[in-house]
């Protein structure tokens, strides 16, 4: 129902763009050297790709320099952005390959969970899902009991803004199979809750 | 909507459109219409909110990650390792060191600018854009284009607005209400009645766009104290119920509309003795979260400062 979409109207506020604030120039400036557009830059990215990092980490001090690494990535290759993709999804790949790289070194079931993630989930039907008696906190928690590739696609999804096709582009699989790994993400999710009610 | 083999309708939205609604993306008028009055869409849809509302909860909660530093300046852990391997693949200490300094400006995501002449606790940096800043505080009066808003600590900023400026009012407007209104409407169904908990009346709708409701669009008729019909573009006619506790957002009021009292939050560009150039401004009544609220924009792009400002617009039932 994509093209649903195109009937929002687009906003309608008309306040000046400033062009120094345009993130494709800004990463120009960063590729001739500009380390005020490099500040401007880890502004405005640096919180959401952390909370991306950690979320998919779970460790603070890692998760930092691993954020670290990406800017230095960024300072380094910002001449190579295309425009190909937006911004925001280009420096979040960018981070996923740096948490990749890292988390590889250390821990090979990196590699499992991306398989696991993509199979069909095996949980209740919807008829009976945990996830209707939840509270927002439960489901804070459960979250953090996820895979972390199960952590990684809801982070990109609807943590760090990205639309499923750069979602997609960051993950480097096909849409259908983001779709499907949000479903198994979500019933995952739901088994851990419904374990939690069993046990209370 | 999903579509079988076919090519006739499934009756249901597809996973797309629910992830989309989840996210906070935008979704056509076909698919609030279904989800409006179809409740295994409703139910599949609040869950995925809920789902979208943990991560963003959890994103929220996350600490803001250290100002970079340079190995053997601080005390704390230092991350030697990625700062080495950086020097050597950039094959040149100068470069680091020009990034090291380049971050090193960056005391936090938010910090207090000294924008101007007694503005040095009024006007404070917006998260997501450094070309803008920030005032919130109570409207105490308007004089033409410009508010008068005194923030938390006492002090006055003039606020100044032009035909430009997109300027959202938002509280227990139900007045504003009325037949004819186009609106977007957010809240809980039940048997085919929509309580609503959030109203944007006119566009643009998408500068208010919380988690965690179904939004259905369209016009309204038989308004009353305790709500009104809301006829979709298809002539579909969905009673909605009305309350206290309804909030009521326009998008795009006047100076003239704000009334002294509600809390503001402008932001714009800093301007002469401690004046803000507003951009956008969010005038919100019975404000109930507290002053202390910081913009935060994905980029500097009007869309983005809309969004954001809508957000703040939308906070008393968001609690976001």
């Amino acid at each position: 129902m994509n093209d649903l979409h195109r009937d929002v109207g687009p906003p309608t506020f008309t306040g000046s763009h400033d062009p120094a604030c345009d993130d494709a120039g800004l990463l120009r400036r960063i590729g001739q050297g500009a380390e005020d557009a490099m500040a401007a830059f880890y502004r405005e990215y640096g919180r959401v790709v952390f909370a991306q990092v950690l979320l998919v980490t779970g460790e603070r001090v890692l998760a930092e320099e691993i954020v670290q690494d990406t800017m230095l990535a960024v300072w380094r290759g910002a001449g190579s952005f295309r425009g190909e993709s937006s911004v925001r999804s280009w420096v979040i790949a960018i981070a996923r390959r740096q948490t990749r790289d890292r988390l590889r070194g250390q821990r090979l079931r990196v590699v499992d969970d991306a398989f696991l993630a993509d199979q069909p989930g095996s949980g209740p039907g919807p008829e009976v899902m945990a996830l209707d008696r939840a509270e927002l906190a439960e489901v804070r928690d459960a979250i953090r009991e996820l895979a972390p590739a199960h952590r990684e696609v809801l982070g990109l999804a609807f943590g760090a803004g990205l639309s499923l096709p750069e979602v997609a582009g960051v993950l480097e699989i096909p849409v259908g199979t983001v779709k499907s790994r949000l479903t198994a993400a979500r019933t995952a999710l739901n088994g851990i809750l419904e374990k939690k009610g069993q046990n209370r | 909507m999903n579509a079988d083999p076919t090519g006739t309708r499934y009756p249901h939205l597809d996973l797309g459109d629910l992830i989309a609604g989840a996210a906070g993306q935008p979704t056509g008028d076909r698919a609030r219409e279904h989800l409006a009055g179809c409740e295994h869409c409703q139910r599949e849809a609040n869950r995925w909110n809920l789902v979208a509302d943990g991560v963003r909860d959890l994103a929220t909660a996350a600490p803001e990650p250290a100002q970079p530093a340079r190995p053997g300046r601080t005390g704390r852990r230092v991350p030697a390792g990625p700062w080495r391997r950086a020097l050597l693949v950039a094959g040149s200490v100068a470069a680091a060191l020009v990034l090291l300094i380049g971050l090193g400006e960056v005391t936090g995501f938010v910090h207090v600018h000294l924008s101007g002449p007694g503005s040095k606790t009024a006007l404070t940096a917006v998260t997501g854009c450094s070309q803008i800043e920030q005032v919130d505080g109570t409207l105490e009066q308007v004089n033409g284009n410009s508010l008068v808003v005194r923030t938390a600590s006492g002090q006055p900023v003039t606020v100044t607005t032009t035909a430009t400026t997109f300027m959202s009012m938002s509280g227990a407007l139900l007045s504003d209400i009325t037949d004819g209104a186009s609106v977007m409407v957010r809240g809980s169904g039940s048997d085919g009645t929509i309580k609503a908990a959030i109203v944007t009346v006119g566009q643009p709708f998408s500068a208010v766009n919380p988690a965690g409701f179904v939004p259905v669009q369209g016009t309204v008729a038989d308004a009353s104290t305790a709500g009104f019909t809301l006829v979709t573009s298809s002539g579909t006619r969905i009673p909605v119920t009305t309350s206290g506790d309804t909030l009521v957002v326009v998008p795009h009021a006047s100076p003239a509309q704000l009334q002294a009292g509600a809390t503001i939050f402008a932001v714009g560009d800093a301007g002469p003795d401690g004046t803000l150039s507003a951009r956008a401004v969010a005038a919100v009544s019975q404000f109930r979260s507290g002053p202390h609220v910081r913009v935060s924009v994905r980029d500097c792009s009007p869309s983005s400062i809309d969004e954001a400002i809508g957000a703040v617009s939308a906070r008393r039932v968001s609690g976001s």
